[in-house]
């Protein structure tokens, strides 16, 4: 019985009820607990189901009595604007993903550089070994140079993109329920 | 076939109706703590077992002004919030009482037909 009690008073003490008020509250169910135990009467025909839940019992009591204090309003206020500036960052992320996937992609076109025609000539000589020579390719009148220097870094650029889409997907999903759902504890009124 | 809403759950349901009435009711004419309270419904063939405790609407009680309250020692123990009905709760308890039992003749109106159809 005293620790149904003390559930009660931590409950109070996290939902911010005044200690003047929590002090009276438990002294009163403290008081008519012991009278009843004394008459051979248990704390579940005095409570209820409220018996087995002390939280969900002294926050409809505290509900009720009206003595918790609303949160204050910079909590409030940061709260209610943390989530829209956390989705929208979120989103931010997504799109920069999506277009590093989109354009980073070894199989882009818009990853081939294109130069004007004629390109100039390369030069007269023999290539040294781990040499990469650069062969103009003509299409469509125009010369295209093949991104084989470009697609290894192409290669991690579209990683980090798709990282960073998925990680902004997830945590969109995860945060769009906050903005609609209520971040404060909902108080049960014990039904009689 | 559908079933039926179990006799205690219905009685759940009357009872959360008009516990707010009965509660005060009971302090109409003497104030009474809590737990004094719940001794007077039981000695009047009220039982609160097993629907929750009536410390919330106690709670609301107060809340709304339909009850006062005040501390005093109670049966030789630690002071004890002591509860009765305010002005206002009495015309809520006038009013509600008309109520019940406006609702109460009608709902007699129509099962004391099924009552005399299932009769041998």
């Amino acid at each position: 019985m005293n620790e149904f009690v003390g559930e009660c008073r931590r409950e109070w003490k996290r939902l911010r009820v005044p200690d003047l008020v929590a002090d009276e509250m438990a002294a009163d169910l403290a008081a008519d607990l012991e009278e009843a135990e004394a008459e051979g009467v248990s704390a579940v025909e005095v409570l209820g189901s409220a018996a087995a839940d002390p939280r969900s019992f002294a926050a409809a009591w505290a509900g009720e009595r009206g003595v918790i204090p609303p949160a204050p309003l910079t909590a409030r206020l940061r709260g209610k604007a943390l989530v829209p500036i956390a989705i929208a960052a979120l989103t931010t992320v997504a799109a920069v993903g999506a277009a590093l996937v989109i354009f980073a992609s070894p199989h882009a076109k818009t990853l081939l550089a294109t130069v004007p025609f004629p390109p100039p000539p390369p030069p007269a000589r023999t290539m040294a070994a781990g040499e990469i020579w650069v062969v103009p390719v003509k299409v469509h009148g125009r010369f295209l140079v093949p991104p084989a220097q470009t697609r290894a870094a192409g290669v991690g650029i579209h990683r980090v993109g798709s990282i960073l889409l998925i990680v902004g997907i997830i945590g969109v999903l995860l945060s769009t329920p906050l903005l609609f759902g209520s971040s404060s504890r909902r108080f049960k009124t014990a039904q009689p | 076939m559908r079933c039926m809403a179990s006799s205690n759950g219905r009685g759940s349901q009357l009872l959360r109706g008009v516990l707010d009435l009965c509660l005060l009711a009971v302090v109409q004419d003497e104030p009474a703590y809590g737990y004094e309270m719940t001794k007077r419904l039981r000695a009047l063939g009220l039982s609160t077992v097993g629907e929750g405790s009536i410390y919330p609407l106690l709670g609301r009680l107060e809340r709304d002004g339909l009850v006062e309250t005040y501390r005093a020692a109670g049966n030789g123990g630690p002071p004890r919030k002591y509860y009765r009905a305010s002005p206002e709760g009495q015309r809520a308890l006038a009013a509600g009482l008309a109520e019940w039992r406006s609702a109460r003749d009608a709902v007699d109106g129509v099962l004391g037909l099924v009552e005399a159809e299932v009769r041998p």
